[in-house]
């Protein structure tokens, strides 16, 4: 343990120094590909031991340590942390292409082309990384308008499957669900423009067919987390097509139920305006919100995405309606309205 | 050597002209119009352009190189600094590796190691300032957020994507064409032609093989070809990076036809330019998926000879591409057999020029008949083949001929005899067996086995000329003969001057020199001498003479045929044959390539790639057939009997009078 210690912190220096220092001049070929070397021991190291909480304290000890030391030789230092290890190379590369002090030759070596038969690219083999990097970037963006392909895009669905492995890694350390908790906050924001995004991992990673009981499980937490946070459901409410949200309904109960509890909770929000003769969310109803049309159409959808949830929910909708005083003029209960509608 | 330090005088040799004000703008503009990509119109026109733009690029590449500073360069082409830069972000330039390359060497080029003003410091923070953009940023924060979350770094990220979009195409294609069950119906061709025209940038990107792949291997009529025209352009002249299995090469020949070109010169040159007469040839060819690809399509087969005939034609006396030709009818007629019995009518579809009467009895191969018949087929054989010299020969004389003039008008020629003779190249093991009946047969007479191989070495009766050369055959064959039974050891070398005389060139009169060191060939293997006597014979003749690689060839083909049969006789043959072929090995190894001791017989320059590229490209223009796509449109079958028929270039001048 010692040993990997001592690694890690001569790793960071070394990005420490291809980001700041000028020794970066008089690296040659070799020096360059040792680096590279260092880079993935890190993402090495990431991958041995992220899953043992008690390895993963001692290493963000040393790092500690070590950022301390750096921060003081020099000035503009970014600091590196546990969850840096495995990008690593990312980060030299970073470093290195900002530092004015890199020669051009240097730069030649990164950039060129891999010449020849072996077009696999070999695992820290630094000739033409910066060129094939290029090239899947460039691909991707060629391929990504014809990405509507199937019901989730080719990056949501990569991304819904990162997730779900860095979920499912934080649970099987048995640790605080929390800090799960926490993972899921920052990994998903809600704030604008990002919602829409983060709703479509979410939906990735419901709708991929769970091949283990760890996945499994990744995904009921996953659920348990929506059913508390009603400000994702609703977004997903609003900005997902409802054929999407009827193959979540169909593939998850607990989203089912969490949905439907969305859905009536914006039911109960809105107002029926006399000017408009229509139903309307309140003004204090918290956004995103739905048009009185729309919400019907997502309880159509829903139930016929779930035809056993239907006559539970027909029977509550009606309960409800009699609770509100079971008047069937349009305009006095928006359950009553609902029915209606949905009977149709 | 990567890319980057290509030799300088490569990139000098292929400067074109100068780039103008006019170019400049053009690409300005092309460039500028192309940063609005979005819809399927610009799409097209990139796709459709992206060949000029990697010439362009390549003349840039050059000016740069010759030009000794950045502040000239950027003086020349003015607005070069904003070509590059708005193309370095378009990513249909940067995700082939061609044009990606070009580009990334052009930025390097134009970083000045010493800068000496303002303006060439001001682009090196440029270039650097761009090179890191484009390797390390990424305009998604959601994506980028959710890297930094869960540890996967970017280069990870994006070929998982990649990979994952890649897939999805290919299961829509998938999808898409199974759920037709006749061939014979179209399949969803939206599909096809969609993906194909978004696949256009991503022929030379080797993560997108699969998709490319499926693309070319979907089941269906050449003519009812759903790809787009854009597509199968640059199937042609992009520099392919397909991981491409042996199903997916045969999907490429069959889609363009410069590419089976390629292949088949490829091998051409493979066999003729090797020191020695290769040995594995057949393993080579057959490697090739040659043989097997034109078993399943017959167009192919047609191109493929259609090549051979024009090379023979151009390269004559070259005994390298008889023994290809042979090789490769041979190895297409076993992967033939596999698929098909054969069929007289089966066979006619694959040789549609060659005489109906003598087609069964070539193909027919030795092992496949009885020793005693040998010598009854051969002469029939020969009959046959000097009755249609003959008759051919007479109406070239007769220059009333209505016959003569109808087929010369539908520019036949001598077109039969051609044919014949051809089909002869291909089926040599005919000839062979001929060389070595005259050896073996006690009896005396067999002046038509010394036609026949005389026939195959000078078909044309160019001035009359074959009745000289039979003689000076028959000469050789005396002496040889003499040679093979003299009971005086050692021979006086006197005895072997006249041979020696025989295998060279000599400019007054026709001579047969091929034919004499075949003949030479037969006799060191199959006499009766004992095998070490006629090894110095043959030693001291062919050194003398110059003619190893001819006696390596010759040697070689007799080996690949022999290796055929299972005749426990053989086995002697093959030592005889080993010794002789390791002979002329150590001979070859001694011999400096430059002394005349070592001259190579028969025109080699009409082989290479650029040559046969040259004249092919002319015969498109006399075709007319010059436009983009057009040659794919009209399938393979056509494009092969038009070209038959048009005239070749003047190489062939034997085979008019």
């Amino acid at each position: 343990m010692e040993a990997v210690l001592k690694n890690v912190a001569s790793a960071v220096e070394l990005l420490a120094v291809a980001a700041h220092s000028d020794a970066v001049s008089q690296w040659d070929e070799q020096t360059l590909s040792r680096a590279f070397q260092w880079a993935g021991y890190c993402e090495h190291v990431y991958t041995r031991f992220h899953t043992n909480s008690a390895i993963r304290r001692v290493v963000e000890k040393q790092l500690q340590h070590t950022n301390a030391t750096l921060r003081d030789a020099f000035a503009d230092y970014n600091e590196v942390s546990f969850m840096d290890l495995p990008r690593c190379e990312h980060l030299l590369l970073r470093a290195l292409l900002n530092n004015p002090q890199l020669p051009i030759s240097t730069i030649r070596i990164l950039f060129g082309l891999k010449n020849g038969t072996s077009r696999r690219y070999h695992y820290q083999e630094v000739t033409g990384l910066c060129s094939h990097l290029i090239q899947c970037k460039s691909a991707c963006e060629v391929l990504c308008p014809f990405s509507g392909l199937s019901t989730v895009s080719a990056e949501a669905e990569v991304q819904g499957e990162m997730l779900m492995k860095r979920l499912g890694a934080l649970l099987s350390q048995g640790s605080d669900p929390s800090q799960a908790e926490h993972f899921l906050h920052s990994s998903l924001p809600l704030c604008e423009g990002a919602a829409r995004h983060s709703c479509l991992v979410i939906t990735a990673a419901l709708l991929t067919a769970s091949d283990s009981a760890g996945q499994t499980s990744s995904q009921s937490f996953l659920l348990d987390w929506l059913q508390k946070e009603h400000g994702v459901l609703q977004h997903m409410g609003s900005t997902l097509p409802s054929a999407v949200l009827k193959d979540l309904a169909g593939a998850h109960r607990k989203f089912r139920d969490a949905y439907f509890g969305t859905l009536k909770k914006w039911a109960s929000e809105m107002e029926y305006s006399l000017s408009d003769g229509e139903w309307v969310p309140a003004c204090t109803a918290a956004a995103p919100a739905l048009s009185f049309p729309k919400m019907v159409e997502h309880f159509s959808d829903l139930f016929d995405a779930c035809p056993s949830l239907r006559r539970n929910a027909e029977d509550e909708l009606l309960h409800l309606k009699i609770l509100d005083g079971d008047f069937d003029a349009r305009g006095l209960s928006v359950w009553g309205d609902i029915l209606s509608e949905v009977k149709k | 050597m990567t890319e980057l330090q290509q030799p300088l005088s490569q990139l000098q040799e292929t400067s074109g002209p100068l780039l103008d004000a006019q170019k400049m703008q053009f690409w300005m503009d092309k460039a500028v119009a192309w940063d609005q990509v979005g819809s399927a119109q610009t799409l097209k026109d990139i796709s459709r352009h992206l060949r000029g733009l990697t010439d362009f690029l390549q003349q840039v590449l050059t000016q740069i190189s010759n030009t000794g500073s950045t502040a000239e360069t950027m003086k020349e082409l003015p607005c070069l600094g904003q070509i590059l830069g708005r193309l370095c972000w378009n990513p249909y330039v940067t995700v082939g590796d061609t044009n990606r390359g070009l580009l990334l060497q052009c930025l390097l080029g134009l970083y000045s190691e010493n800068p000496s003003n303002a303006l060439e410091r001001k682009a090196n923070q440029w270039i650097r300032k761009v090179l890191c953009r484009l390797a390390t940023e990424d305009d998604d924060p959601a994506a980028q957020i959710l890297m930094k979350s869960t540890g996967v770094p970017p280069k990870e990220y994006h070929l998982r994507v990649l990979k994952k979009m890649v897939k999805q195409h290919q299961e829509n294609i998938e999808k898409t064409c199974c759920s037709k069950k006749s061939i014979d119906q179209r399949c969803s061709c939206d599909v096809i032609l969609t993906t194909s025209e978004v696949f256009v940038p991503l022929l030379d990107c080797p993560e997108a093989s699969p998709v490319i792949c499926s693309l070319l291997q979907r089941p269906g009529t050449s003519f009812t070809d759903a790809l787009s025209e854009d597509f199968l352009d640059a199937l042609n002249s992009t520099d392919l990076r397909l991981a491409v299995d042996e199903t997916a090469l045969v999907s490429v020949w069959y889609h363009s036809l410069p590419r089976l070109e390629e292949a088949v010169l490829d091998l051409l040159e493979f066999a003729t330019s090797t020191g020695s007469a290769p040995q594995n040839l057949e393993q080579h060819i057959s490697k090739t998926q040659l043989p097997k690809a034109c078993a399943h399509h017959c167009s192919m087969f047609l191109v493929v000879n259609d090549i051979f005939r024009s090379i023979l034609k151009q390269a004559e006396g070259n005994l390298a591409v008889h023994s290809v030709i042979q090789t490769f009818t041979r190895c297409f007629l076993k992967e033939l057999e596999e698929l098909q019995p054969r069929t007289a009518a089966s066979l006619k579809a694959f040789f549609p020029q060659s005489p109906t009467s003598l087609l069964v009895p070539l193909l027919t191969l030795p092992s496949e008949m009885p020793q005693e018949a040998w010598k009854n087929h051969l002469e029939w054989l020969t009959a046959s083949l000097q009755r249609l010299a003959e008759q051919e020969e007479e109406e070239e004389g007769d220059s009333q001929s209505s016959r003569l003039r109808e087929r010369k008008a539908c520019g036949e020629g001598h077109h039969n005899v051609f044919e014949t003779w051809f089909l002869l190249v291909q089926c040599s093991h005919w000839v062979q067996v001929a060389g070595e009946l005259l050896v073996t047969s006690e009896a005396e007479p067999c002046s038509n086995l010394l036609w026949l191989m005389t026939f195959y070495y000078h078909p044309t009766n160019r001035w009359h000329c074959r009745a000289a050369l039979l003689e000076e055959a028959k000469e050789a064959w005396r002496h040889l003969r003499t040679l093979s039974s003299a009971s005086v050891r050692p021979l006086p070398t006197d005895h072997l001057q006249p041979l020696i005389t025989l295998l060279s060139l000599k400019p007054q009169r026709p001579s047969a020199p091929l034919l004499t060191l075949s003949l030479m060939v037969y006799c060191a293997i199959f006499c009766q001498l004992p095998h070490s006597q006629s090894v110095e014979i043959f030693q001291t003749v062919v050194h003398a003479a110059g003619l190893l690689h001819e006696a390596a060839c010759v040697l070689n083909s007799l080996q690949h045929r022999l290796n055929e049969g299972s005749c426990s006789s053989r086995d002697t043959v093959h030592v005889r044959i080993k010794k002789l072929q390791s002979t002329v090995t150590h001979m070859q190894a001694g011999v400096n390539p430059h002394t005349p001791h070592n001259r190579r017989m028969g025109s080699g320059d009409g082989l290479s790639k650029e040559s046969w590229k040259r004249s092919a490209q002319e015969k498109k223009r006399q075709l007319g057939a010059s436009e983009p796509g057009s040659s794919n449109r009209r399938g393979l079958a056509c494009l092969v009997s038009t070209r038959s028929q048009a005239n070749f270039p003047a190489c062939h001048h034997k085979w008019t009078i």
